[in-house]
């Protein structure tokens, strides 16, 4: 039976109403004979009484005229049935005719095809039906038209990138001397590298998006600060960047340990990076009255409050930057702190700071 | 030929920058609208290389500004927007040509010399003063048939002066067509430049207008 309640129930709305109908009509003209059948017969019967004399001619009339009433009554309905059911067939069969409209509308849908529904007439008992389709249409349209923008957002995004690509290889292959193709060579090195990335950060978020729902577990924070600011290292200290880890007590959160990585390593590059030379950079945990802060903070310029909100949009990079980014790892950061349900904040004094209440 | 290249993607304007340089231009890169827009203002420049995505100011704006001040000069549109939309918005806006990223840097300076080229008022690709035939897409120069060795500064030299004949070219603007920022021409450069090419092609054909500048007769 479970598997039953998971299924649809198909049936005929149709022959439903011929089977009721017609079963409901039958009925009826039954009941109708024998009312009329009992009340004649009473009649006769009363009737007959002052006919006393001939007892013999008194069974035999009311024989006779009961056997031709019951005949009378019924034979109609030998033919009233067939001739019934052909009608109700065919009321039903005209009567639920917009259903077959609605029916065919939707059937010769193209798939990209996601406007509303509206029939040129409709019973009204599928309206709710209707009403509730039209609705899923938009809500797939709108994902649909995100998932649009985002490609051609990313396809435009990489062709940057690869046309860097192609002009350092075509200058380096036209090199003048040994200097000039190594400094093409050595762009062309950043130019894939920054392509390579770009397409790594656009996978994870191709991969966050549809996973609604992402399997969480109970995992020590601290740890995890721990391991990604030890990955850091070594960058940082190549910039002359002051990495600090301020986690002082084990904080055990419940969440996706492999998108909590993401989410830190992001927000860590991102500060390493936005950092000027000689600056600091300091990751906190700590849990606070049930509640669980995790900050990642740097002495850099901060994203001026003007710009806040672009800055975690898709693919948008603040003008009159030098620094190479894909201009994803804030939005992967929001995308990954909306699906912990974790509220996010991002102050000047603590740029890019991010919360995460457990 | 001095060519501003406005782009902020700081390898793909280097590439450029380098390329172009390879084909004997003198390019200027500048990383965003505004830096463009002053660098149109204050200096002559022979073509302009813009991106539309630049930050500070757009590319678009860039561009009216510049047709809005009355410079005529050739602007080929590089960018990774590709829409059809966004195509005829930039040629109708004042681009004189529209070509979508990634480009074959052979393909840009070959759009770059079919622009200057009708820029200067000619259809023919090869420039031709008595038996002396510049041929801009192979940067080669040949007398009576013979080939002649020419070093790149010289190349863009005589270009220019083919391009202008008749014309008196001062000492500035040859210079500026031959020299971007980052080059610091030493103040008798130029000279040399002309009496090499004096050397090679005969001492008749650039005549010296003394404190003024050069020109090639008619």
């Amino acid at each position: 039976m479970t598997a039953a309640t998971t299924r649809t129930r198909w049936f005929s709305l149709r022959r439903r109403l011929l089977v009721w109908l017609l079963g409901g009509v039958t009925v009826g003209w039954l009941a109708a004979v024998g009312f009329a059948y009992v009340e004649t017969r009473h009649e006769i019967m009363e009737l007959l009484e002052k006919w006393e004399r001939h007892e013999q001619l008194e069974k035999r009339v009311s024989k006779e005229l009961t056997d031709h009433l019951l005949k009378t009554m019924l034979t109609p309905l030998l033919f009233g049935v067939p001739l019934f059911g052909a009608w109700i067939w065919f009321a039903t069969w005209r009567g639920l005719r917009p259903l077959d409209e609605v029916a065919a509308e939707l059937g010769k849908r193209a798939p990209e095809r996601l406007d509303p529904v509206v029939p040129a007439a409709a019973p009204r008992e599928i309206r709710p039906l209707l009403e509730a389709l039209n609705a899923l249409f938009g809500r797939v349209g709108q994902t649909l038209d995100n998932e649009r923008r985002f490609t051609a957002d990313a396809a435009h995004e990489l062709r940057t990138p690869l046309a860097a690509i192609t002009a350092q290889a075509q200058v380096a292959a036209r090199a003048r001397d040994a200097a000039e193709r190594d400094h093409a060579l050595a762009q062309l090195t950043t130019s894939a590298r920054r392509a390579g990335h770009l397409v790594e950060q656009l996978l994870t978020l191709a991969r966050l998006d549809p996973a609604a729902e992402l399997p969480m577990s109970e995992l020590r924070l601290d740890t995890l600060a721990a391991e990604v600011y030890a990955d850091h290292g070594a960058a940082a200290l190549e910039k002359n960047v002051a990495l600090e880890l301020a986690a002082p007590t084990p904080v055990t959160v419940s969440g996706n340990a492999a998108m909590l990585r993401v989410l830190l390593r992001n927000l860590v590059d991102n500060a390493v990076r936005y950092t000027p030379v000689g600056g600091k950079v300091g990751v906190g945990v700590t849990a606070l009255h049930g509640e669980v802060l995790l900050t990642v903070s740097d002495s850099g310029p901060g994203i001026p409050a003007a710009q806040r909100a672009n800055a975690l949009r898709r693919l948008h990079r603040l003008a009159g930057q030098d620094i190479e980014g894909s201009g994803l790892g804030l939005s992967i950061v929001a995308r990954i702190a909306e699906l912990h349900r974790a509220p996010r904040s991002g102050r000047r004094d603590r740029p890019t700071g991010a919360e995460r209440t457990g | 030929m001095r060519i501003p290249l406005a782009e902020d993607d700081p390898q793909l304007g280097d590439g450029l920058m380098v390329g172009l340089r390879q084909d004997g231009y003198a390019v200027d890169w500048v990383k965003d609208g505004i830096a463009a827009d002053l660098a149109l203002k204050s200096e002559s420049f022979d073509l302009l290389v813009l991106d539309l995505g630049l930050p500070r100011l757009a590319g678009m704006e860039v561009l009216a500004r510049l047709r809005g001040r009355g410079q005529n000069l050739p602007v080929l549109i590089l960018t990774a927007r590709d829409a059809t939309g966004d195509k005829i918005a930039g040629l109708d806006s004042g681009a004189d040509d529209y070509v979508v990223k990634p480009i074959d840097l052979d393909e840009l300076a070959a759009r770059v010399r079919a622009l200057a080229r009708r820029a200067a008022g000619r259809a023919a690709p090869l420039l031709q003063h008595g038996d002396l035939m510049l041929d801009p897409a192979a940067r080669q120069v040949t007398r009576a048939g013979v080939p002649v060795e020419l070093s790149g500064r010289e190349f863009a030299l005589l270009q220019v002066l083919l391009e202008n004949r008749g014309r008196v070219m001062t000492r500035t603007q040859l210079e500026g067509s031959l020299y971007g920022w980052r080059d610091e021409p030493d103040s008798n450069a130029l000279e040399v430049h002309v009496h090499h090419l004096r050397k090679k092609l005969g001492a008749e054909l650039i005549k010296t207008l003394r404190g003024v500048g050069y020109l090639v007769a008619k």
